[in-house]
């Protein structure tokens, strides 16, 4: 049901003028969710139109009970697992969830160094589970990947950002890591500053914009297949979409895991850097 | 040729010219990567790090094309056609 509205509304995107347009529907397959009774919405039956009252407002869009609801399954799949903790004789759930935190650590440890694992892989593995759980919720038909959305994208990266910077200024103090920005021969400090502020920054652009559209492009092909197949063949369904769907899958764990290790590697360059000058 | 007609074949002709570039430079990135892991296999696990990492960052540069193209598709066609209408309402 839900994805014969959203094919409706890709339809109607495709053949309406494009100044029908508004901005906010940034994401023309957007379709509803299961979550959708959450929010607030306009429906019609017939000629007359109700308003749903959800707790949400309308303005909400419907990928922020998604994201809640990926949260919600994650935190209650680590607390179930983690009631029944067992030294020796452990479950195949016990056993599951420690493979995955050791090939984190592991990973973490092959980038940032021995020193700094235990303080990094905590973050880094909840960033990179986090992300590839919301990539992979929008192939479950009646969902969409939070990912797919910018602001999700935006606060993952700013996230990360923060986490960089409060890693290298409480690892090497405010001034060593100011000195950091200033460039090598000191006197080149008014051409290497600006550089170094804008290469900072472009970080959290640059892994933003990544996940989003990589996400998201995989999202609208996906979603343009189907579309094709209703729009040309009509009643015979034939799953055209089935090898994206795939690749999907594997592009949401490629890009859960280039984010978590390009921000680790960030966090490897800011702290050996250092050790370089020293 | 009107400013819509202009937007959209810059829309349509983007992403396709910055992939050639993408599509070159991983070709390059993972041939070379591949010939290092044939003649090195134990150096496996760093090439293959580093060769995502390399990817990862060439494809960024196509996605920025990407994310100008649907700029411009979400809001420089509806802002152009209201120019149109402007410029059209005066005359």
């Amino acid at each position: 049901m839900d994805m014969l509205s959203g094919l409706a509304h890709g339809a109607a995107f495709i053949g309406s003028n494009a100044s029908g347009l508004r901005i906010a529907q940034a994401n023309p397959l957007e379709h509803p969710t299961w979550l959708r009774f959450l929010t607030t919405f306009n429906y019609e039956i017939g000629k007359r139109v109700f308003e749903h009252k959800g707790p949400l407002p309308g303005w909400i869009p419907e990928m922020v009970p998604v994201t809640w609801f990926v949260i919600l399954v994650l935190c209650l799949t680590v607390i179930i697992a983690g009631r029944k903790l067992r030294l020796r004789n452990p479950g195949h759930f016990q056993l599951a969830l420690e493979f995955i935190v050791t090939t984190l650590e592991g990973f973490v440890r092959n980038i940032v160094g021995d020193r700094e694992a235990k303080v990094i892989t905590p973050i880094i593995g909840t960033t990179f589970i986090f992300i590839l759980c919301c990539s992979l919720i929008g192939i479950v038909p009646g969902f969409i990947s939070p990912t797919s959305n910018t602001n999700t994208t935006v606060a993952l990266a700013l996230m990360a950002f923060f986490f960089v910077q409060y890693m290298a200024i409480s690892r090497l103090g405010f001034l060593t890591y100011a000195k950091h920005f200033l460039g090598e021969p000191i006197w080149l400090a008014p051409l290497m500053l600006p550089l170094h502020i804008v290469g900072e920054l472009a970080r959290p652009l640059s892994l933003s914009i990544r996940l989003f559209g990589n996400i998201f492009g995989e999202e609208t092909v996906v979603g343009v297949l189907i579309l094709i197949v209703t729009v040309i063949l009509g009643n015979v369904l034939i799953p055209l979409q089935f090898p994206m769907v795939l690749f999907a899958v594997f592009g949401a764990l490629v890009q859960s895991l280039v984010f978590s290790m390009l921000v680790s590697i960030y966090i490897a360059v800011a702290l050996a850097g250092h050790e370089e000058h020293q | 040729m009107s400013p819509v007609v202009a937007l959209i074949l810059a829309i349509g002709f983007g992403v396709p010219i910055a992939v050639i570039g993408g599509a070159l430079g991983q070709g390059r990135a993972a041939g070379s990567a591949l010939e290092g892991i044939a003649r090195q296999p134990e150096a496996a696990g760093k090439i293959q790090t580093a060769m995502i990492i390399g990817l990862a960052l060439i494809e960024s540069l196509v996605i920025y094309a990407l994310l100008i193209s649907l700029i411009l598709l979400f809001m420089g066609v509806p802002s152009a056609e209201k120019l149109l209408q402007a410029v059209s309402k005066v005359k």
